[in-house]
């Protein structure tokens, strides 16, 4: 192939492995002016911005950040991270603080009547509520069977009062139930399963059912201490409903037939539980964030 | 052609190289299998099957670690040690020592492998290897400098050749880098576990100096010397320009030293050593594209061969995602840029656009032109590695347009406020968001790996039909006497 350059510059003169040559081309203009240019651009950001330590300090940089503090007044420091985070911190609080203020001051009646400011607590809710709570919950607060109660139905296991959910995120709740396998036997606790499964309509043996009642109000198994004569359960103690169709621990809406659903309710009786652990939230969310927490969990409920 | 070889092969010591060229194939085989599986744990977790064995959190450092240092090592070790026979005419020094640095270099690639899947890691990032390791590192390392220097100096010529700095700079660099990050005190003899020497800030600071020049030495500089030699040698054409060569190189290595701090920008690290972490990278853009441009000025009077040669192609777009990620690079260091990529995915790929576009391609490309040098042979088919040629692109390309997308929206959902001054979404929402770019990501790297696994039975079809050509040359040769 020939060669059809005529300007190309010559080689060094040292050949390598054969045929391994250089050129001595000069540096490529464009290229030692950008890199001139580069350099240029380092200095302006060395005089803008905090650059060269000098004994103990550096220098500032010409740049200043100027923003509100909490307190409201203005402050002014030379181009820093922790000002720049307080700058854009600050504006979004003060943006917030009016809404809070308002928050904080109303009674919680009140606060669902105030159209501008139940939006503020859906928008402001969603955020707290996805970043503290959604990681039981569920994203929508629908929580998941066997596991964390479901916020968006109108089942509240310690009452649906604003007061009462307020309580429950500050002081959070512990659910206990004993295991029945030692007190009772498998034909017993058969039984009561199916007793428990009729009162939700759930289909069920009749004879069971009706000797499943006696021992649920017996002293024997003796369900009704918290469940209740009626099985509605007692919101003072977290007991359950037994009689609607919301189920919590066992998994009924996950049974695939009748059998399984006896199934799933008999294995609370038998275990028990002690997993009805939610964590108190006071000293982690303040309790503004709790107040903001509670209107809006509430509304997820339809509220009581 | 073929008696120059078969006269070369018995003028170097092409065993060594041989070895750690297989084991480059291997370890990017298995490394780049780790990495599909856990861009695919992060698209679909259950892929975690709910052990610690299988986590994410195991399996990241052991898809870095068998890239960087099994395929990325063996493959610089393979090709420094072909490069510094050739072009100084001689043996290499201490054969038994270079022995030493294959198996060596291999048993730490293993040790930290099993290492971090039982869960040991010192938590620092590409130097997750625990104390006992970094002492096998150290030892191994020392090894291959001194053979690699006695090879120097026992050279025919009194010329050293440009690839030779490089790959000098990248041993005396990782010496440095890798002894002062992994001061540690171990809890007691007995255990892997230990601890930092540093603390807090400062021990940040070490490791992304370590991190950083990680990069810079490691996965820069060291394979410009690769291709520096592999790219004129294929091309047949002189380097464009020697001087170029000498500025860039030292301008280089110069400021790589100072840039590990742009990956501390807006943390606890004083504000005047993220801007000198800023602008130096600023200042590394055009001594890093020296290396882009005497590469590609040098492919500039073989152009019509890139029509033809898939492996010229591979080291043309090698040179092309070089000069784009040392653009990116410099570009993410600013203070502004960074308050949008830091911490999101638009850094992950950003460092995949260099290693699978830069760092994978011209390994690519040198291995397949030193592969049938060293077995005396020919590649068993031309249009595999063209197959792998395009299969790597479109990977590299998707992965990285996949990143690019989801690590901007990360960074614009996370400081999005509203009206009232809350933010706009929760975290498990940007999560929720990257699903289909995670998904793309995945399919990205299983391009790229089937163009691995491609590569890997070409090269294995080019090492039999080389071995059975010996092995019939012989017989040949016995039976003539």
């Amino acid at each position: 192939m020939a060669e059809k350059t005529p300007t190309q510059a010559q080689t060094t003169g040292h050949v390598w492995d054969d045929d391994l040559q250089e050129f001595n081309n000069p540096l490529p203009v464009w290229w030692t002016y950008t890199f001139y240019v580069t350099i240029v651009f380092a200095l302006v950001y060395w005089v803008v911005y905090p650059s060269w330590p000098i004994g103990k300090s550096f220098l500032p940089g010409v740049n200043t950040i100027t923003y509100k503090n909490a307190a409201g007044q203005e402050e002014s420091w030379h181009w820093n991270t922790r000002s720049k985070l307080l700058m854009e911190t600050q504006a979004a609080a003060v943006a917030q603080k009016p809404y809070f203020d308002k928050l904080a001051a109303l009674p919680y009646d009140k606060i669902a009547k105030d159209p501008e400011l139940s939006s503020f607590v859906v928008s402001a809710g969603k955020v707290v509520f996805s970043e503290n709570c959604a990681a039981c919950h569920q994203a929508g607060g629908q929580g998941k069977v066997g596991f964390f109660p479901n916020l968006t139905d109108d089942d509240w296991i310690y009452g649906g009062s604003p007061e009462k959910i307020n309580e429950t995120i500050t002081k959070g709740r512990h659910g206990y139930m004993p295991p029945f396998s030692d007190a009772l036997s498998g034909a017993q606790i058969d039984e009561l399963a199916h007793y428990v499964a009729s009162l939700s309509g759930l289909k069920a043996d009749a004879a069971k059912v009706a000797k499943g009642k006696e021992l649920f109000h017996s002293h024997v198994a003796a369900c009704y201490y918290c469940h209740n004569d009626d099985a509605k359960g007692r919101k003072d103690i977290g007991s359950a409903n037994l009689t609607d169709k919301v189920w919590l621990w066992a998994d009924v809406p996950g049974a695939a037939d009748d059998a399984g659903k006896i199934a799933a309710i008999r294995k609370v009786i038998v275990g028990g539980l002690d997993k009805g652990v939610m964590p108190s939230w006071q000293g982690r969310l303040s309790e503004q964030q709790i107040k903001l927490l509670t209107v809006y969990v509430h509304e997820l409920g339809g509220g009581k | 052609m073929s008696a120059t070889h078969q006269a070369a092969a018995e003028q170097y010591d092409y065993d060594i190289i041989k070895k750690f060229s297989v084991m480059a194939i291997v370890w990017a085989v298995v490394g780049m299998l780790v990495g599909v599986y856990i861009a695919s744990e992060l698209a679909w977790p259950f892929l975690n099957f709910d052990s610690p064995y299988f986590s994410f959190g195991r399996f990241r450092p052991v898809h870095t670690g068998a890239v960087i240092f099994g395929f990325g090592g063996s493959a610089l070790f393979a090709t420094s040690y072909y490069v510094v026979q050739r072009t100084c005419q001689t043996r290499l020094f201490a054969p038994g020592l270079a022995t030493f640095t294959f198996w060596g270099w291999q048993a730490v690639i293993v040790l930290a492998a099993a290492s971090y899947v039982l869960g040991y890691s010192q938590g620092r990032e590409y130097a997750e290897m625990e104390w006992p390791i970094d002492l096998l590192i150290l030892v191994v390392w020392v090894s291959y400098m001194a053979v690699y220097i006695g090879t120097l100096m026992q050279r025919k010529q009194a010329h050293i050749y440009v690839a030779n700095w490089f790959y000098l700079s990248f041993i005396l660099a990782t010496a440095l880098l890798h002894t002062f990050n992994n001061i540690a005190i171990p809890v007691n003899l007995f255990t892997l576990k230990s601890y930092s020497l540093f603390a807090g800030t400062q021990d940040a600071m070490t490791q992304w100096w370590y991190g950083h020049n990680a990069v810079g030495f490691f996965l820069t500089a060291a394979f410009l010397g690769m291709m520096y030699y592999f790219v004129p040698k294929h091309a047949g054409r002189p380097v464009y320009s020697y001087r170029l060569s000498i500025v860039h190189f030292w301008a280089l290595s110069f400021m790589y030293m100072w840039v590990g701090t742009h990956h501390l920008h807006w943390t606890a690290l004083p504000d005047w050593a993220s801007t000198l972490g800023a602008t130096f990278s600023i200042m590394l853009l055009l001594p890093s594209w020296g290396g882009m441009i005497n590469g590609i000025m040098t492919l500039s009077g073989a152009w019509d061969k890139l029509r033809t040669d898939p492996i010229m192609r591979f080291m043309i777009v090698a040179l092309s995602f070089y000069g784009m990620s040392t653009f990116e690079g410099p570009l993410m260091s600013l203070k502004d840029v960074n308050a949008l990529s830091h911490y999101t995915d638009w850094t992950v790929g950003h460092v995949h656009s260099g290693a699978l576009g830069w760092v994978a391609m011209i390994s690519f490309g040198s291995l397949y032109h030193m592969i049938p040098r060293l077995w005396n042979t020919t590649m068993h088919s031309e249009k595999l590695i063209n197959i792998h040629f395009w299969l790597a692109t479109i990977g590299t390309l998707l992965y990285i347009t996949a990143m690019w997308i989801s690590g901007i929206s990360q960074g614009l959902m996370w400081r999005a406020f509203d009206d009232f001054g809350n933010l706009q979404y929760s975290f498990v929402e940007s999560v929720a968001a990257m699903h289909p770019f995670y998904a793309m990501r995945a399919i990205g790297g299983m391009f790229f790996l089937t163009g691995m696994l491609l590569m890997a039975y070409n090269v294995y079809q080019t090492i039999r039909q080389g071995v059975r050509a010996e092995v019939a040359n012989a017989r040949a040769v016995a039976a003539a006497a």
